[in-house]
């Protein structure tokens, strides 16, 4: 028996490995795959995908994500079906000794296109193709397997060369893990990030930041901003992150590069209070997508907020129908008969509280940066927002714009960025010092900035990367050699009302 | 093989275990309880045409785990989802023998203590049948983007639905498009149009049979052609042409509004592919057409641009002004001979109280003009304030009105058929006796269609719910319904014709009379 084992080592080995990549490596890639996917034992609800071409096999697929709720079970499933998928090629195949490491190809090959694709693993595309693809291969190869077996009767296949084997089986999770690591760094922690929001955890998403403050991105920067806003750091840790935004390039529908800022900006204008600007593109991710569990459940809490009792029941028991969604049921349901728990609920009462106190259309404020429009609001609900709102000038440099919200707090002792930002001022404005008087203890180290940062003037690249290190979460530095490449474009200006189409 | 033989008693089994799950005949013990059976969709005292699908519902209650109902003589009974299939040739038989009068509907549920029997309730069978084909979009309740939607045409006898056109189900950016306006003429699918905007755009013009393609464009008109009437008996169109925009509350009660920056009013000769302006004006924005039944006669809505606007306006300004903008409705006399228009008569002076109206309709008898009325704008499928409203169009002696000014002239809400949410989009029955109409008051965000009984003396009842062979469809179905049309026939030309004509064949561009 043991004997038996052992002639299998190869395929234990890649188990154990598929494993470990599926569930760890791949856990919040996936989990976050399963949240942007739906499946209901229902046909109404499944008659969009259904009639997909493929469709059926894509229902498939979505019911086996369904594992990925506990990553950990995901990541056992998708190891038994690249283990099983594997041992059926080699059986099916019959391949020479040294030539058995080629059982383990089509399992390569569709990790390493879930490591090339990047964010388009789910983004814009189908999630049921991420485990209905391999669920297809597996079946085909055992059918395959099946005939094989009719036909020749043969015995189990024959024991490979251990070295080969262990070579490729190496080689086969190097290759995936390297590209996911080099070719899109950004993945793992802005997946992370996002199952850390999923779980409330804004310390663990603070901690993710920080841990890749060099790795500047925009959507990353927006989940460090919500969790900064829900712990009341905002004002002192904003800027200890580079903020010098690449763009993360997937591809739309339609096959053309885009940003996936539309994808995030549902998380970032919900959690700054913008609770309509969220839900118009809840509704544009539901018309494209169909629905997914993230958009039902904003759904369920955006209606919430907004008293739209019946369409939050409505959600609720769309989402009644899914499997493992109770967590979410028991939390909500019960606010649908009894609004005072909705400002009982931490989240919901901070949001509540962020709401623009004033009448405005969407298309009329600037397109979000980081945090919503938060830049240009008008008026406060109190001093949270407003902290915030001046906070958001200081991340967009204007400056005419953050001294007009200061105004409001001269006689209070500004927080840290705020203060440095007003220094900065200063140096223009110098009834700012008298307004503040607490500044001067800040001029000695802002001389000390401006001493460091006089070579690097010219060359404010040269000077980002020289700086950074001594510099980072320090405001000056940030609005000298910060967001570079953070250039607003007038068409960000323009309203967007005669863009709109009406369908 | 030998597994095979497990597998008829597996099926005979489950249907054992499912047919006992349902019972099938009247408790007869049971204690009266004072409580209304919770039912989905509710159909308490409704009127309903003989000619109906069976009005299948759900009754929701967690303590029990069987229903029955009886409707009239017809008795269904229900798991513990409490989902009623109502058996359809029994339904029609009943609904035939009842035409004028009323069903009994009674609701057991079977709790822990025993069966528990529900207040009855009434359905009222009227005699007049409604058309039997319901034609409607179905979209997402939309912002900007659409991706899969279709025009759809229901069988109102049973639960049959029918593609009649549907966009690409598998996105393609070079087949992207989206389809609306569907419009018939005179309440028959022999004639028919629709638009298809975006790739492969164009007006999908059908007559005897044979569809084409047709582009409606000109340096005098705004853009293509939009809201259509067609002429009850020439091949003639009425388009609206606007320039349409809309922008997004951030803090409201309502969610959206959709604006005219400019709109003016079109005759399309569907026969010679011409088109001519018939309004034209940068003080006035006029739209929604809607003929007489007569044909002799255009009811359109119309706004005057406000003073503040008139200098070189733009879309921005235009949304700032969303809340006064007022239209009203007016109508112009039509000579089929000479095909030209007289002077605009103004019908109902809705701007008078800061009131706006949309979508005119007359009542295939004439005497009727239904209209939907809100606070302000056009679109009032996104206005709460939108409710049905009716104009007598007759004088005390029941001859048509001339003047429009008669005495007898009334103007009055469909109470019974309104509700505090939006109401929009009606369409009547070709014999006048039904209007079917999309409303929000579902959940305030998905349109669903609602009929309502409309009597002779120009009073609407309770409106019910389209049904649905499963009831719960309608709290499911995550895309709105738009636009429904009641119509006599089948549309005649298949999805496959009008797909070859959407995507293989250019539009003939119209050409322009001056």
């Amino acid at each position: 028996m043991s004997k038996k084992i052992f002639q299998h080592w190869g395929l234990i080995l890649f188990f154990l490995l598929a494993w470990l990549w599926a569930s760890w490596w791949m856990g919040d890639v996936m989990r976050i795959a399963y949240e942007r996917s739906f499946f209901a034992p229902d046909a109404t609800l499944m008659y969009w995908l259904w009639q997909q071409p493929f469709g059926w096999l894509w229902i498939i697929g979505r019911v086996l994500l369904l594992t990925y709720h506990w990553p950990w079970a995901g990541g056992l499933l998708v190891a038994v079906l690249l283990t099983a998928g594997s041992w059926l090629v080699g059986y099916c195949l019959r391949l020479p000794q040294r030539w058995r490491w080629l059982q383990y190809l089509p399992a390569g090959v569709w990790m390493m296109w879930t490591a090339t694709v990047g964010l388009n693993l789910f983004y814009a595309r189908e999630p049921g193709r991420i485990l209905g693809v391999p669920f297809l291969m597996v079946t085909l190869f055992a059918i395959a397997a099946l005939i094989t077996w009719l036909a020749a009767q043969h015995s189990s296949p024959l024991p490979s060369s251990p070295k080969g084997e262990w070579a490729f089986i190496l080689i086969c999770f190097a290759l995936p893990v390297c590209t996911l690591h080099f070719q899109h760094p950004y993945i793992r922690p802005l997946t992370r990030m996002q199952v850390q929001l999923l779980h409330d955890d804004f310390e663990g998403i603070s901690r993710t930041a920080h841990e890749h403050a060099e790795m500047s991105y925009r959507q990353m920067a927006g989940y460090y901003a919500i969790a900064l806003a829900r712990t009341g750091h905002l004002a002192e840790q904003l800027f200890d992150i580079k903020l010098d935004f690449d763009t993360i390039t997937t591809y739309n529908y339609g096959g053309h590069p885009t940003s996936t800022l539309n994808y995030h900006i549902i998380d970032c204008d919900y959690h700054a209070g913008l609770i309509r600007a969220a839900r118009h593109y809840v509704m544009e991710d539901l018309t494209m997508d169909g629905p997914s569990l993230f958009t039902l459940k904003y759904m369920v809490k955006i209606s919430l907020l907004e008293g739209d009792w019946v369409l939050a029941r409505k959600y609720l028991h769309i989402l009644r129908k899914v499997p493992f969604e109770g967590t979410f049921l028991r939390k909500y349901e019960p606010m649908v008969e009894r609004p005072d728990l909705i400002q009982a609920d931490p989240e919901f009462a901070f949001i509540l509280n962020m709401l623009p106190p004033y009448h405005t259309f969407e298309q009329m404020d600037e397109k979000p940066a980081f945090v919503g429009f938060y830049a240009n609001m008008r008026g406060f609900q109190n001093k949270e927002a407003l902290i915030w709102s001046t906070v958001a000038c200081l991340y967009s440099k204007r400056m005419p714009a953050f001294l007009q919200r200061c105004q409001r707090l001269v006689g209070t002792t500004p927080p840290r960025s705020i203060a440095e930002g007003l220094l900065l001022e200063s140096y223009k404005e110098p009834a700012i010092l008298k307004a503040f008087p607490q500044l001067e203890m800040l001029v000695d180290r802002f001389e000390l900035f401006l001493q460091d940062a006089s070579p690097y003037m010219d060359d404010r690249e040269r000077g980002s990367e020289a700086l950074f290190e001594k510099y980072h979460g320090y405001y000056p530095y940030y609005y000298f050699f910060g967001n570079l490449r953070n250039t607003r474009r007038p068409s960000d200006d323009e309203p967007a009302a005669n863009k709109a189409g009406v369908n | 093989m030998k597994y095979k033989i497990f597998i008829l008693p597996i099926f005979l089994f489950t249907l054992f275990l499912v047919s006992c799950t349902k019972p099938s005949a009247v408790p007869q013990q049971f204690t009266e309880v004072k409580e209304d059976a919770v039912i989905y969709p509710d159909y308490r005292d409704v009127t309903i045409p003989p000619n109906i699908a069976p009005l299948n519902f759900m009754v929701t209650d967690d303590a029990a785990d069987a229903f029955v109902t009886q409707v009239g003589d017809l008795v269904c009974g229900a798991g513990k989802d409490g989902k009623f299939d109502l058996d359809t040739l029994a339904w029609r038989q009943m609904l035939s023998a009842t035409k004028g009068g009323d069903l009994s509907v009674s609701v057991f549920a079977h709790r822990e203590s025993g069966w528990v029997k529900h207040p009855d309730f009434t359905l009222h069978v009227a005699e007049e049948e409604i058309d039997p084909f319901l034609s409607y979009r179905l979209i997402e309740p939309g912002y900007e983007l659409y991706r899969q939607l279709g025009l759809y045409q229901r069988n109102l006898t049973n639960f049959t639905e029918h593609v009649i056109y549907e966009n690409n189900r598998a996105f393609s950016d070079e087949d992207n498009h989206c389809v609306n306006c569907h419009n018939y003429q005179a309440y028959d699918t022999d004639r028919m149009l629709f638009h298809v905007r975006g790739q492969h755009g164009g007006t999908i013009i059908v007559q005897g049979g044979e569809a084409h393609k047709i582009a409606i464009k000109h340096d005098s008109i705004l853009s293509a052609g939009v809201y259509p009437s067609w002429h009850p008996t020439l091949p003639l169109v009425a388009f609206s042409t606007n320039k349409t925009g809309q922008v997004f509350h951030l803090q409201h009660p309502e969610k959206i509004e959709v604006l005219d920056e400019a709109s003016d009013l079109l005759l399309y000769d569907a026969e010679k592919n011409t088109v001519q302006n018939v309004l034209r004006s940068k003080e006035y924005m006029e739209t929604f057409p809607c003929w007489a039944p007569d044909g002799r006669r255009l009811y359109y809505c119309c706004a005057k641009v406000p003073e503040s606007l008139m200098a070189d306006y733009t879309a921005f300004q235009v949304a700032l002004k969303y809340d006064s903008l007022f239209y009203d409705i007016y109508s112009m006399p039509f000579d089929p001979d000479t095909r030209s228009f007289g002077e605009p008569r103004l019908e109902v002076n809705a701007s008078a109280d800061r009131h706006s109206i949309s979508v005119p309709r007359v009542s295939p008898d004439g005497r009727f003009l239904l209209f939907t009325k809100g606070d302000y704008g056009q679109f009032h499928i996104w206005h709460q304030s939108a409710d049905l409203w009716v104009k007598t169009l007759t004088s005390a002696d029941g001859l048509p009105s001339l003047t429009g000014e008669g005495s007898g002239e009334r103007l009055y809400p469909l109470s019974a058929a309104n509700s505090p949410e939006a109401e929009s989009y009606h369409s009547w029955s070709s014999n006048g006796r039904w209007i079917a109409f999309v409303s929000r008051r579902e959940d305030q965000n998905f349109s669903r269609v609602f009929i309502t009984y409309f009597d002779r003396e120009g009073q609407a009842r309770r409106a019910f719910l389209l049904p649905q062979q499963d009831p719960e469809h309608n709290t499911l179905l995550l895309k709105s319904y738009n636009v429904p049309e009641l119509s006599k026939r089948a549309v005649q030309v298949s999805f496959e014709t009008l797909k070859h004509v959407v995507y293989h064949t250019e539009a003939e561009t119209a050409t322009f009379k001056e």
